[in-house]
């Protein structure tokens, strides 16, 4: 008898080599086009290519590095730079904001242009960050913040308004100032909240960082699987999607387990 | 104006009414009480009839609609640190250990590391829960951490503490020890308590002057003195209930609570 973790493992790795078998098979018997899908050999081949410093074509003594001159590695760490840098922005942003408009008549007004923001697909703006910041970084780091500040300030909204009261007149009875009452109540008792939005914001400005660097994206991961595309080099393409896949549920986990140390009474309390 | 003590509690024709979609629904009549400095005043009455209200405007989370409260010659403002609440769901913050909680009144006022954790300590030893110190209260259970409540308020020290029906969740097992400990605490501390509660038994057994309060909008209808929790008083429980004096306050109790009133004055027109 196997636990339910085992099982559960087990069950994972089976459909994991049924669905690598089943891809090498209609790419092996050629059932598709190989200019459509390659098969898993030939994708991990492309995937140590763009790792390491090769040959510029077979036999030529003239070496590249990588990708577009950058490891593959470099390119999903400037990707994640820059949702770094966006997301950084909307915390700093997001947070104090969300508190003041969750606590004030501001939330009122406020609130409307927040929901247009956040309704919008960040890509329908990114042409007018290009006209107003130029085709580099800033205008890909602007629209991440904005993609990201929006989620972070509506969660902090409702976690602010999710206080109970008696929480606050308990610390006000105990002889606490008012901002005293916001250090120790009203923060601990929103960052629940702010985590989660946090952990949208990053999912959010992950999908919009792989679409933005279609324009002028490398280095960036996005970038260059759209280049890769255009180069017909679908090996690479499908290398940079299961990065691209991968890295986005990895920060994710991660971020699951940082709100689980930050915040383990959530659901308790 | 007569010896005004620095810690009575007085409460000068106040009445309270709330908006409720549009309308003003009165829930206080018109209260007059002065609770005397060592006191252990018991309010009893149905569930709604302002009972909590009363309770909630002597601590100063909200201001009559009319009438004043005052502690001493100063009036009720807001929370202040004279005033300890213990509300009927135990608020403790989960995101502090059960000491961290019970030390806060001291760590708000910059007492020393070393000051509050003797502080803490003594406080949880006196009910019961110093193996538990460093438990987050959602590991306790729910009498535990009503306990913790009790020692947090009374680690601040405070004049005088109110008391929402802290045990009204509780089992009659628990119940009863917390009774118990209730009046040796107050008994060795002689603070001030208003004590609210919904049990007729409660209520006899524990004050040292019992009040009843009518249904909503709730007046004061019945006010007796009551010798059962007095200091000295070192009969065991059981006893007391069983006294003639204590089954006829009781009795008293139980009709007064019971009595429906004509609303005669207090219909709005």
């Amino acid at each position: 008898m196997l636990n339910q973790g085992a099982r559960r493992a087990v069950l994972h790795a089976t459909s994991l080599l049924g669905f690598l078998l089943l891809w090498w098979l209609v790419t092996h018997f050629e059932l598709v086009r190989p200019l459509f899908l390659r098969g898993p050999g030939e994708v991990w081949d492309a995937f140590v290519r763009a790792n390491t410093d090769h040959p510029i074509s077979a036999g030529s003594d003239r070496m590249v590095r990588g990708e577009q001159n950058y490891y593959l590695w470099e390119h999903l760490l400037a990707s994640l730079q820059r949702i770094a840098i966006g997301v950084g922005g909307g915390i700093v942003v997001g947070v104090p904001l969300g508190l003041v408009m969750g606590t004030t008549w501001l939330g009122t007004l406020l609130e409307p242009y927040l929901n247009f923001l956040r309704s919008l697909p960040p890509l329908a703006y990114i042409g007018l960050l290009i006209v107003w910041f130029g085709i580099g970084d800033t205008s890909k780091i602007w629209l991440l913040f904005l993609a990201a500040f929006p989620p972070i300030t509506m969660a902090t909204i409702s976690g602010v308004r999710g206080v109970r009261d008696d929480q606050v007149n308990a610390v006000l009875s105990l002889g606490a100032s008012r901002r005293q009452a916001l250090t120790t109540v009203m923060l601990p008792a929103t960052l629940p909240e702010v985590l989660t939005g946090i952990r949208v914001a990053v999912g959010f400005a992950w999908t919009t960082v792989v679409a933005a660097e279609i324009a002028n994206g490398i280095p960036g991961i996005g970038g260059l699987a759209y280049l890769a595309g255009q180069q017909l080099q679908t090996a690479l393409v499908l290398a940079c999607i299961l990065v691209i896949g991968l890295s986005a549920i990895a920060l994710d986990l991660g971020l699951k387990s940082l709100e689980k140390a930050l915040v383990p009474w959530r659901g308790k309390a | 104006m007569s010896s005004t003590h620095e810690h009575e509690v007085e409460v000068a024709g106040v009445r309270h009414s709330f908006r409720v979609q549009g309308r003003q629904v009165p829930a206080l009549d018109r209260i007059d009480l002065t609770i005397q400095p060592g006191e252990l005043v018991t309010l009893a009455g149905p569930s709604g009839c302002g009972k909590t209200t009363l309770l909630r405007l002597v601590a100063g989370f909200m201001q009559p609609s009319e009438g004043a409260v005052r502690v001493g010659t100063r009036p009720v403002r807001g929370p202040g640190i004279e005033r300890g609440v213990v509300f009927q769901q135990p608020t403790l913050f989960p995101w502090l250990s059960v000491q961290r909680n019970v030390e806060l009144g001291p760590r708000l006022r910059g007492r020393s590391k070393q000051e509050r954790a003797e502080t803490a300590h003594r406080y949880l030893e006196l009910v019961g829960l110093s193996d538990v110190a460093g438990h987050r209260p959602y590991e306790l259970s729910g009498g535990m951490q009503q306990r913790a409540q009790i020692a947090r308020v009374l680690a601040n020290d405070p004049e005088i503490v109110l008391m929402d029906e802290p045990f009204g969740a509780l089992d009659a097992l628990t119940r009863e020890r917390l009774q118990n400990e209730l009046l040796e605490i107050w008994r060795a501390t002689g603070k001030t308590i208003l004590f609210i509660t919904h049990s007729v038994d409660e209520a006899v057994f524990l004050g040292s002057r019992v009040l009843v309060m009518s249904p909503r909008p709730g007046r004061i209808v019945l006010d007796e003195p009551a010798v059962f929790g007095t200091p000295g008083h070192l009969v065991p429980p059981e006893e007391i209930r069983a006294l003639p004096d204590y089954v006829d306050l009781r009795e008293r109790v139980r009709v007064a609570i019971q009595q429906r009133e004509p609303a005669a004055g207090g219909a709005p027109a």
